[in-house]
């Protein structure tokens, strides 16, 4: 089941769900709007390889904003902590920015349960669209779960801005061979 | 409701949910990881006019694919997802989407009763390496409200990467019943 805008306020105000800071006025009737941090990442390489660990380039949105080019790719984030250890979050777009040709995540919507920090956007412009530091860009949903809950605690837990792949760290890589 | 990493567990261990083959350790506190197949198509468009779609198998280069940008590929999941009494979705992890890289293109839901390896749309934002076997995405499982359907489509009962039927007017297309070849090539 869904939360609905007015029990995510109570689970905010009990401290089940973090939203940190918490506006009462980004509530939806089943949802919280996030605002954009002013921080992107782009990555270096012309070709990303899962297995390494990728250098990356930060940028800052001006106050003027950042135009986003057509078919790009960044990392940007919330400004917001959220998270919770009893509802699900997931993240989605707010139907005006997927209006305007952005993704704000690239098929990875779900968030793990006890994972608490800023949520990293990833950002897939199909137009030149220009994005502005606190733009109400995304926004969250809260899924009650079932069964026991074990908590998140993994690579990304306290996330502050936007965070690049963690996955080179990723163990199961010890199972494949390597290259070459 | 979507199921926690202990109860897909249990559910798994019942047979209520098809996982094969399955790993406490790609257990997620809400999903399960799973993994690349070994089978990857790209996607080609050609002719004037009214082009038709030509699926070109990727050669593995040193055990890895190189995906590039504004190319469109099909693969597959190396595990058999399914389930009679939950709603399977499937999205990718956080650590590939923040590589750019689209597993699926805004069809993540599974219909209950179909247990197959999953066809991947995959969509890359920057060029990028994969490599089959590694874990590329995720799967969570939903309860649903009223009386099952019984399922009787046509994609779940494939293995391997399938291509769009969107054109083909029959439910048993000739040429889509055929799993994915290079144009011309033999199985």
């Amino acid at each position: 089941m869904i939360l609905s805008g007015p029990e995510i306020r109570r689970q905010v105000e009990n401290d089940v769900i973090t939203v940190t800071p918490f506006e009462p006025e980004h509530l939806n009737p089943n949802s919280i709007d996030l605002t954009l941090e002013d921080t992107v990442l782009r990555y270096c390489n012309p070709v990303i390889d899962p297995r390494e660990e990728q250098e990356v380039q930060e940028v800052k949105i001006p106050s003027t904003g950042l135009q986003l080019e057509p078919l790009g790719f960044c990392l940007g984030s919330s400004r917001e902590t959220v998270g919770s250890a009893e509802f699900v979050p997931m993240v989605h777009a707010k139907s005006s920015t997927a209006r305007a040709g952005l993704f704000v995540h690239v098929t990875a919507d779900l968030i793990d349960i006890g994972s608490v920090g800023t949520v990293t956007f990833q950002l897939f412009s199909t137009l030149p669209l220009t994005v502005y530091p606190g733009m109400r860009i995304a926004q969250m949903t809260f899924w009650r779960p079932q069964g026991e809950i074990i908590l998140y605690s993994g690579k990304y837990q306290g996330s502050k801005g936007p965070r690049k792949s963690m996955i080179f760290r990723d163990p199961f890589w010890q199972s494949l061979p390597v290259h070459g | 409701m979507i199921l926690t990493g202990a109860a897909i567990t249990r559910a798994v261990a019942a047979g209520d949910i098809v996982i094969d083959p399955f790993a406490t350790e790609r257990v997620n506190p809400n999903s399960y990881n799973y993994r690349l197949g070994h089978e990857i198509h790209e996607v080609v468009m050609e002719g004037e006019g009214q082009p038709e779609a030509s699926h070109v198998r990727l050669a593995p280069d040193g055990g890895r694919y190189l995906l590039r940008k504004g190319r469109f590929y099909l693969g597959h999941t190396l595990e058999r997802i399914g389930s009679a009494h939950y709603v399977t979705s499937l999205i990718g992890r956080s650590s590939i989407g923040r590589l750019g890289l689209f597993v699926q293109l805004s069809a993540n839901l599974g219909h209950q009763g179909a247990v197959h390896r999953w066809t991947l749309e995959l969509l890359p934002a920057l060029d990028i390496y994969v490599y089959p076997g590694q874990v590329i995405g995720q799967v969570s499982f939903w309860n649903i409200q009223g009386a099952p359907a019984p399922y009787a489509g046509w994609y779940g009962r494939h293995d391997r990467p399938m291509p769009s039927k969107l054109h083909q007017p029959s439910a048993e297309p000739p040429r889509a019943s055929q799993p994915l070849t290079r144009t011309g090539e033999s199985q």
